[in-house]
């Protein structure tokens, strides 16, 4: 058998590292946008990821027949999931986080209306799909580049371009266009924004809006890329993507891509570690994440409640 | 007239009815507790107890037990029983839950019975051993496997379901058979898949094979790609997982997908035909451990038949066992001559080569199977096949 050398294991890791940390940000960008406008951490967003997979799911069941299982299926499948559920978005703002805000409720208020809807979600789809896995299948196969013992399959590449491409369409949305710019205003000032004549809650449910859709992108691609979806799917990587958040400095949308490279590649090394094993990933990544908020506690690129998003 | 005169015979009738039961009840009730061969002397029929869980989330299989053992009952007396006398069965309702367990143990004794065969749920089998070992009451459990029956068996107790000892030694076997040299173990840190993991390693270790990796994974956690690269970077050439169907499919999926091209060996927690469906062209090739499953056994054919033709439904996964259980102790009070608790439990200890559907009995020092009767499937064009 070919033994890999020290080199490929490190390249092969960091492509690894990197599917992983893109799924992290995708999902982390949503955390970090609601909570630089409204300051809510919207601990149902992993829930929204996990619907967004569902969607996706259900989308490919109905259009997979006519237009094939592969890449426009799929394609299709990923822009109808991220529409319904960046309404699902709006609709969870309007039903469940606008009524406190107009009533100026607490903070720890709406933390726990957002609690609410994670578990209205999950247990929703738990009922509906009767608590069981479901098989996402496609007929994307294993081809690739394989550089020595290095795989790398087109579907991986194919994944990291697009989170590259929505990222970057983001990023255009909030730096050039007038919404990016209200929503950005929004972070800053709401009051004042309000004296300036911007409709402040479109603009929070345009908010929402944007985030759910990029959530459910990240679920569908990780529906596509494991091969099955589960109702409980979006409890581990809700809490990662947040932490990805944080690392990178909440409120912060670079730093939420950042945040989730980085805790993607901390986790692939952590699998990697000489003498402990596997067992303690976990607490290798998250040690270190300690040791960096520790030393920056505003997170990589947050600054200290200036300027958010 | 014809009706006056109906009227009288039909209330005569009942009212004789009535009385020849009340009278044969009454003298024989006070003398079944106190002795349990009584009734089988007057009555010519041997009386088995089922304590088998008939309510509550576990009945479905409480109740396909109890089919299978109907079933061979009917045919052991089709054959003119066992040593002249019928067999008749009495089923007490365990509920799988180790109070009400109790309470239907004490009242199998009352009824007489002479021996107990069933047990499904552990939980509620370990608090009844002793009240049947008190009577020298002989006790098969057919499904229960926990290993806290065997440390706490007070003698009259035989198992016949493989346990994690036994699954352990069918899959060291099967490494073998399949050359692996540098084993790898994947679990996820639960008492279940751990123990399995834990104790493969040991019996690995013991056999003189290498053990590359064992490493322990979260459940839920949907990548395992990092994982893949470790493993391929040890060079292992098996990889066992000893958890569920769900996150086994993906770890499968992944293997495939990064290019490992070894065997993979997964734990009867991932026995499961969602396993096939889950991990689609990765999953072809992929070997199994599972308990005997009617399905895949080829001397159940006749036995999942007649099963079918009675029920008209599919024997379920303990039926096979429970099947072979029954005609265990048929055999047993055969060897022994007769019904005393002592010569059946001694017959019972001294079984060598009885041939059930799942495979041969004989039993080790702690009364569990000598031999694993785990079978190993492989997936192949998306079917589970016998290997």
């Amino acid at each position: 058998m070919h033994v890999m050398s020290l080199f490929y294991i490190v390249i092969q890791q960091l492509v690894n590292g990197l599917i992983l940390g893109s799924f992290y940000s995708l999902v982390a960008l949503g955390y970090s946008m609601v909570y630089g406008i409204i300051k809510l951490l919207n601990f149902a967003h992993g829930d929204i990821y996990m619907v967004g997979a569902f969607v996706g799911f259900g989308a490919l069941g109905i259009f997979g027949s006519i237009l094939g299982v592969g890449w426009l299926g799929i394609t299709v499948a990923l822009l109808i999931s991220m529409f319904l559920v960046g309404l699902l978005g709006m609709l969870v703002h309007r039903i469940a986080y606008q009524p406190l805000l107009n009533k100026r409720a607490p903070r720890m208020s709406l933390l726990i209306t957002a609690v609410g809807v994670s578990f209205t979600l999950f247990n929703g789809v738990m009922v509906m799909t009767n608590g069981e896995y479901k098989a996402f299948s496609t007929s994307l196969g294993y081809e690739g580049i394989s550089l020595g013992p290095v795989n790398i399959t087109y579907t991986q590449i194919i994944m990291v371009v697009s989170t590259a491409i929505l990222m970057l369409v983001l990023y255009w949305f909030i730096n050039r266009t007038m919404y990016g710019k209200a929503m950005r205003a929004i972070a800053l000032d709401q009051d004042a924004c309000r004296l300036m004549g911007i409709n402040v809650t479109k603009t929070i449910s345009l908010t929402f809006f944007v985030g759910s859709a990029l959530a459910a992108a990240a679920g569908v691609m990780a529906g596509v890329y494991y091969g099955s979806i589960h109702f409980y799917m979006g409890f581990i990587i809700g809490l990662k993507a947040f932490t990805a958040a944080v690392i990178g400095g909440i409120g912060s949308i670079p730093g939420a891509m950042l945040g989730g490279l980085i805790l993607g590649l901390l986790e692939t090394a952590g699998t990697q570690l000489p003498f402990v094993g596997s067992a303690w990933k976990d607490v290798f990544t998250f040690g270190i994440l300690i040791l960096l908020l520790v030393s920056k506690p505003t997170g990589i690129l947050g600054k200290s409640e200036i300027e958010r998003m | 007239m014809s009706r006056k005169f109906l009227s009288l015979v039909t209330v005569t009738f009942l009212a004789l009815a009535l009385s020849v039961t009340g009278c044969g009840t009454q003298p024989s009730a006070p003398s079944t507790p106190s002795a349990p061969s009584a009734p089988t002397a007057s009555g010519g029929e041997i009386k088995i107890g089922l304590p088998l869980p008939m309510t509550g989330s576990e009945a479905t299989y409480g109740k396909d037990m109890e089919n299978a053992i109907k079933l061979a009952v009917d045919e052991i007396n089709a054959k003119g029983g066992v040593n002249g006398k019928k067999l008749t069965t009495i089923t007490g309702d365990d509920a799988c839950d180790p109070q009400q367990a109790t309470a239907a143990a004490n009242k199998l004794v009352s009824e007489g019975v002479v021996a107990i065969v069933g047990g499904y749920c552990s939980g509620a089998v370990v608090p009844t051993l002793t009240i049947y070992n008190e009577k020298n009451l002989p006790y098969i459990v057919e499904a229960a496997n926990s290993s806290k029956i065997a440390t706490q068996n007070p003698g009259n107790t035989f198992e016949i379901n493989g346990t994690a000892v036994h699954q352990t030694q069918k899959a060291v076997e099967l490494f073998k058979k399949l050359g692996a040299t540098k084993v790898a173990l994947v679990e996820q840190g639960d008492a279940y898949s751990s123990d399995l993991a834990n104790q493969t390693e040991k019996a690995l270790k013991a056999a003189g094979s290498t053990v590359v990796s064992h490493d322990v994974t979260t459940k839920g956690e949907q990548d395992f790609s990092s994982l893949v690269t470790s493993l391929k970077s040890k060079n292992a050439d098996l990889v066992f997982w000893t958890a569920y169907y769900a996150d086994g499919a993906l770890l499968i999926k992944q293997l495939r997908q990064g290019g490992y091209k070894g065997a993979i060996v997964v734990g009867d927690g991932s026995s499961d035909p969602k396993l096939i469906q889950m991990s689609g062209a990765a999953g072809e090739g992929i070997y199994v451990l599972s308990p005997p499953v009617a399905e895949y056994l080829p001397a159940a054919k006749q036995f999942a038949d007649a099963y079918k033709a009675k029920y008209n439904q599919a024997p379920g996964a303990y039926a096979p066992l429970a099947y072979d259980g029954i005609n265990l102790l048929a055999d047993a009070l055969k060897r022994a001559g007769g019904t005393d608790g002592k010569a059946v439990i001694k017959a019972l200890t001294d079984t060598s080569g009885f041939a059930g559907l799942a495979g041969k009995v004989a039993f080790a020092t702690d009364k569990t199977l000598k031999e694993s009767n785990f079978i190993v499937l492989q997936i192949k064009g998306g079917k589970f096949v016998l290997q």
